[in-house]
């Protein structure tokens, strides 16, 4: 297989734009509508919303944490937080342990509530409800801007490092490749939120900063080997030769290394538990769409930027 | 050759050790992956507190937060319930008793004089508090060797210590902390420096006593005195059946990764496999050394520093290959392989280093645990992916000629097509292929 990077290189450029403009039209649209004013559907970790804590008198087992919380979902309770609080053993009281459910903003006595306690009621045997209370935000909006801003700091380090490495261009053309896939990640949870009332937990963001780390990772490959080929090859072939050559010779490597990774995450998306499920699925389509990034999009821009340069560049008499 | 078993000998050493650490140490996980202890906090009404309002909750959770993070009680979530409660919950590996003591003190700090009401000698507030203070440090007395606090005051705070000292000389002042007489020293002149020392009076203070001062008025005072009214231990926020499914996952997922590995890199995929198993040891060994606690970011770092370290040996293989192919006997191919691959392995992982130890320094505590674990695996990496990996190629293959291809996933042919290339095209063989 031989990729013809140059002929087609409007064609990549196209390519991302339509992977990237729906997204980008969800985000706009959702800023516009939400209450929240967020690109994203946020959670309760940003949000805060209500508890509710149910004592019962038997030990709660993993498969009834998992009953409940299918039936929570089937029941327009979405994404709820199932915790286990155990009752010390002083405490003059038959319960033996507490479930605490914590999901979006419920008024008390509404008939949210009552579904819930329904649900309990056909799970264990009187269950008592114990507390309602509304939760604050775990993750407030002066967390969040803190890591944006440590976000901010951390790409000028890439910046500062690949400029000294290579050139102010390819630092530049991986940064926009890791905007290309953090964009992506953010419009498909986007488009996810509007129509599949999927929201954005704390884990997102950690799964944005795995996307990212993949995403330069793999676009520095390629660039490490023009870099090496520049070296034996600039006098016989131009740069799109080599850019071109460049990325054949590192493909089956860029897709084997995604492959693998992609592996391990599609065992946790189907096997693994249901709370890290969008978490998995934010690092799926990251790896993913990283993977053509720094296949096609960051080469194509140093590739188009180079000629550029040479066609503004006047030839020495 | 003999340098290479010396290595390789280290490398058992090395496993040896790791396995030693692993059984040994205890797993640090956090309060998402297997619970802790849930302290409830109430904000309680006093004398000059009536009435609790929605600002000062805010400010009680921030002083709360601020001292959680001052004790490096790692990984810890405060959360606001209800009107005047707070919910701090607190990973297993932390000292409960100790955050217990730290959480509820208000750690009040005022400076008082001395005032004659009703023929009874008073000692009255003077407004000068610890909310003037900008540090506190711990050091000893130079004289008698006792521990004492060192208090600077911030500019605001300077000023008002030196009107009140200028007020009070000849006069005692006392050093209330959380309503009781530390100190009583008499001012034998205005201070005007903004600084002040506590001492815990004729007996001392005790080490204890004085590194809690120090850390509580370093962290700040409440804003509202609040007390401990529940507490519970708790099962994981992530919920304990959805962790037991995806550790079976996980694993599945790495045995998958490596029987990839084996069927396309063939005998060094196997080779691959085991430096990724002991690579695994070690990183995991290190975890627990050092320790961290592993929360499921932390965990993300980590799947993401394996892909990482199976891209090391991927990069390396695809190199070799083309060595390989190129007409390089097997040493020379597969010590080029490892050469030519290194830079793009050192550029990418430096890249993650940087990254890492910048969000490390200023993030908050999600990013922190991810930073932590991808910079440790990343640097694991590197040494499991240059040194093991090269050494077992070495010591399996060793030099000569490559006689089954098929053990590379290579044809027979072509091999020979890259032994008449450095016959006819030697250019072409020496930089690899690129036509």
């Amino acid at each position: 297989m031989k990729l013809n990077l140059v002929k087609y290189r409007f064609l990549f450029l196209a390519i991302s734009a339509i992977l990237l403009l729906p997204g980008i039209v969800a985000m706009i649209y959702s800023t516009i509508t939400y209450p929240t004013h967020t690109p994203l559907k946020v959670g309760i970790d940003y949000t805060g919303g209500t508890t509710l804590q149910y004592g019962v008198k038997e030990s709660i087992s993993n498969n009834k944490l998992s009953e409940v919380r299918q039936d929570l979902e089937k029941n327009g309770i979405e994404n709820p937080y199932l915790q286990i609080i155990n009752v010390n053993s002083q405490q003059d009281t038959d319960m033996k342990a507490i479930l605490s459910i914590r999901t979006k903003f419920i008024a008390e006595g509404s008939s949210d509530q009552d579904k819930i306690t329904n649900i309990m009621n056909q799970e264990f045997n009187a269950p008592e409800l114990v507390q309602v209370s509304s939760v604050g935000p775990t993750l407030g909006s002066e967390l969040f801007k803190n890591s944006l801003i440590a976000l901010s700091l951390a790409l000028l380090g890439i910046i500062a490092y690949l400029t000294m490495r290579f050139q102010f261009d390819y630092a530049l053309a991986a940064i926009l490749g890791l905007v290309h896939d953090t964009l992506f990640v953010c419009g498909v949870f986007s488009i996810l939120g509007l129509f599949y009332d999927v929201q954005i937990d704390a884990l997102f963001v950690t799964a944005l900063l795995t996307v990212i780390g993949f995403s330069v990772h793999d676009t520095i490959v390629v660039f490490d080997r023009v870099r090496e080929n520049l070296k034996y090859y600039s006098k016989k072939m131009t740069f799109s030769e080599i850019m071109n050559g460049s990325v054949n010779q590192t493909l089956a490597r860029s897709i084997n290394t995604s492959l693998t990774t992609l592996i391990t995450l599609l065992a946790l998306y189907f096997w693994g538990g249901v709370t890290t499920r969008d978490f998995v699925l934010a690092m799926i389509l990251g790896i993913a769409v990283g993977t053509y990034s720094s296949i096609f999009f960051c080469s194509t821009l140093v590739d188009i930027w180079e000629d550029k340069k040479k066609s503004t560049t006047p030839v020495a008499a | 050759m003999k340098n290479k078993l010396i290595l390789f000998w280290v490398i058992v050493a090395i496993v040896i050790v790791s396995i030693y650490v692993i059984c040994t140490k205890p797993t640090k996980l956090g309060l998402d992956l297997v619970g802790g202890s849930r302290l409830v906090l109430e904000a309680q009404t006093s004398k000059t507190i009536a009435q609790i309002t929605p600002d000062m909750m805010s400010s009680l959770q921030f002083a709360i937060e601020n001292r959680v993070n001052k004790l490096g009680v790692s990984e810890t979530v405060v959360q606001r319930t209800g009107d005047r409660r707070l919910v701090v919950e607190i990973p297993d590996v932390s000292d409960l008793e100790q955050a217990k003591a730290y959480l509820g003190e208000t750690a009040e700090l005022d400076f008082r004089r001395p005032v004659i009401k009703n023929g009874v000698e008073e000692w009255e507030a003077t407004g000068l508090t610890g909310k003037d203070l900008s540090k506190a440090n711990l050091s000893t007395n130079s004289q008698n060797g006792q521990w004492v606090v060192d208090l600077e005051f911030n500019g605001e705070g300077t000023k008002k210590f030196a009107d009140l000292t200028k007020q009070l000389v000849g006069q005692p002042m006392a050093i209330f902390f959380n309503g009781e007489m530390q100190s009583a020293p008499v001012i034998r002149e205005a201070i005007t420096g903004g600084r002040a020392q506590i001492s815990g009076g004729d007996s001392g203070f005790v080490y204890e006593e004085a590194k809690k001062m120090v850390d509580l008025l370093n962290a700040g005072a409440l804003p509202v005195p609040a007390k401990i009214i529940e507490e519970n231990t708790v099962g994981p926020t992530l919920g304990a059946d959805s962790i037991a499914k995806s550790k079976v996952a996980g694993a599945i997922g790495l045995g998958f990764v490596m029987l990839f590995m084996a069927l396309y890199y063939r005998a060094p995929g196997l080779i691959a496999d085991m430096a990724l198993i002991i690579y695994g040891l070690m990183l995991f060994a290190l975890f627990k050394a050092i320790p961290v606690t592993l929360t499921l970011a932390g965990i993300a770092g980590f799947i993401l520093s394996i892909g990482m370290a199976v891209d090391a040996n991927i990069l390396i293989f695809e190199r070799t290959k083309e060595e390989l192919k190129a007409g390089r006997t097997l040493f020379t191919a597969i010590n080029s392989g490892f050469d030519r691959a290194f830079t793009s392995i050192f550029d990418s992982n430096m890249t993650t280093i940087i990254t890492c130890a910048i969000l490390y320094c200023c993030g908050t505590s999600i990013v922190k645990g991810f930073a932590l674990t991808l910079a440790l695996g990343v640097i694991v990496s590197m040494f499991s992916a240059i040194t093991i990996t090269k050494n077992f190629m070495h010591l399996i293959f060793g030099a000569g000629k490559l006689t089954h291809p098929a053990l590379f996933g290579l044809r027979k042919s072509d091999i020979e097509e890259g032994y008449q290339a450095v016959e006819t095209k030697r250019e072409k063989a020496k930089f690899g292929i690129l036509d």
